[in-house]
């Protein structure tokens, strides 16, 4: 389980970090430890999957990537895990889950697609379906964001 | 400076839009893991070729034009103790701004969108227990501008990598 001070470091670095030549450093000195201290533990994180990435978000429609859609695909029970491994294998794809189908909403493989332009999403769409050998699926794309932060811990 | 001058500063700035080329190299640099090192500007600056100064600089313009959100860790919410999962709503067109305030309130709700399909607003929300998200799901299913809403936890999840190759 996850200490108290586990947590006061997840909370720590999952806010933006100050653009300082020891960044780990300032925030070693917040959670009350020393900086290498701070750094072991960043790593012990990251070896146990507890850290995905210690990186830079971008907002992407202002790097240029202005379409992003959320495709849906209805695929048989038995043929989902192959599918999802298809679809994880395109770098267009950010986001890919199965989930639950709803009586009215017939579709349980997801992936979160990006482009350029939607009919760049809507091409990778395309092949996505030819590839994973399944035709029934829907383009969502965003039309605006409401929301996007960070997990606040 | 005179007020007109400001304004064509300002259109300039706006216009600046093209990423030039060693800002996409550190774009592409900064979506994946920064060296934890104590002086990790220092060692990716060295990979680029660049000097550490530059390399903060141009970071910190990057930044102030909103195209680096953040420079920090991600963690999965799971393994942290935290339950997440996606809602998606049907709500009249005329009504999804006023419906996407209400759901933006809760600070467990971490992405909100406008989507054109029947289900129109779609959601994520990452909190602490599976109460907590029913609880929140259970409000907002007795909002009268909310004409239906489901809950689509994931079952499995095959990737999760947000890289944009600028």
């Amino acid at each position: 389980m996850l200490s108290l001070l586990d947590k006061k470091i997840i909370r720590l670095v999952s806010r933006d970090m100050p653009l300082v030549d020891r960044p780990f450093r300032h925030l070693a000195k917040k959670a009350g430890i020393k900086e290498q201290a701070l750094i072991n533990r960043i790593k012990a994180y990251k070896k146990r999957g507890l850290l995905r990435k210690f990186s830079a978000v971008l907002n992407h429609r202002k790097a240029g990537f202005v379409a992003n859609a959320m495709c849906v695909w209805d695929v048989p029970e038995s043929s989902v895990v192959k599918a999802g491994k298809i679809i994880a294998g395109f770098c267009e794809v950010s986001h890919c889950y199965q989930r639950k189908k709803y009586p009215g909403w017939n579709y349980n493989l997801y992936a979160m697609v990006h482009g350029k332009t939607k009919d760049e999403c809507i091409k990778t769409a395309k092949k996505i379906s030819k590839k994973i050998g399944f035709s029934d699926y829907k383009i969502l794309f965003s039309s605006r964001e409401f929301k996007k932060t960070g997990v606040i811990y | 400076m005179s007020r007109r001058e400001n304004k064509v500063s300002k259109s300039q700035s706006v216009k600046e839009s093209k990423l030039n080329l060693l800002d996409r190299r550190i774009l592409n640099r900064l979506q994946e893991d920064i060296p934890f090192l104590s002086r990790p500007w220092q060692e990716v600056s060295k990979e680029l070729n660049i000097s550490e100064s530059v390399l903060l600089k141009r970071v910190e313009i990057l930044k102030k034009r909103g195209i680096i959100r953040r420079i920090a860790a991600t963690f999965n919410p799971k393994k942290c103790g935290s339950i997440s999962t996606l809602v998606a709503v049907k709500a009249s067109l005329l009504m999804t701004d006023k419906v996407a305030k209400k759901i933006n309130v809760f600070s467990e709700v971490t992405h909100n969108y406008l989507r054109d399909a029947e289900y129109n607003i779609w959601f994520t929300i990452v909190a602490q227990s599976k109460k907590r998200i029913a609880h929140i799901i259970k409000k907002l299913k007795q909002d009268k501008d909310i004409d239906s809403i489901i809950e689509l936890p994931a079952k499995r999840l095959f990737k999760i990598d947000v890289n944009f190759k600028v």
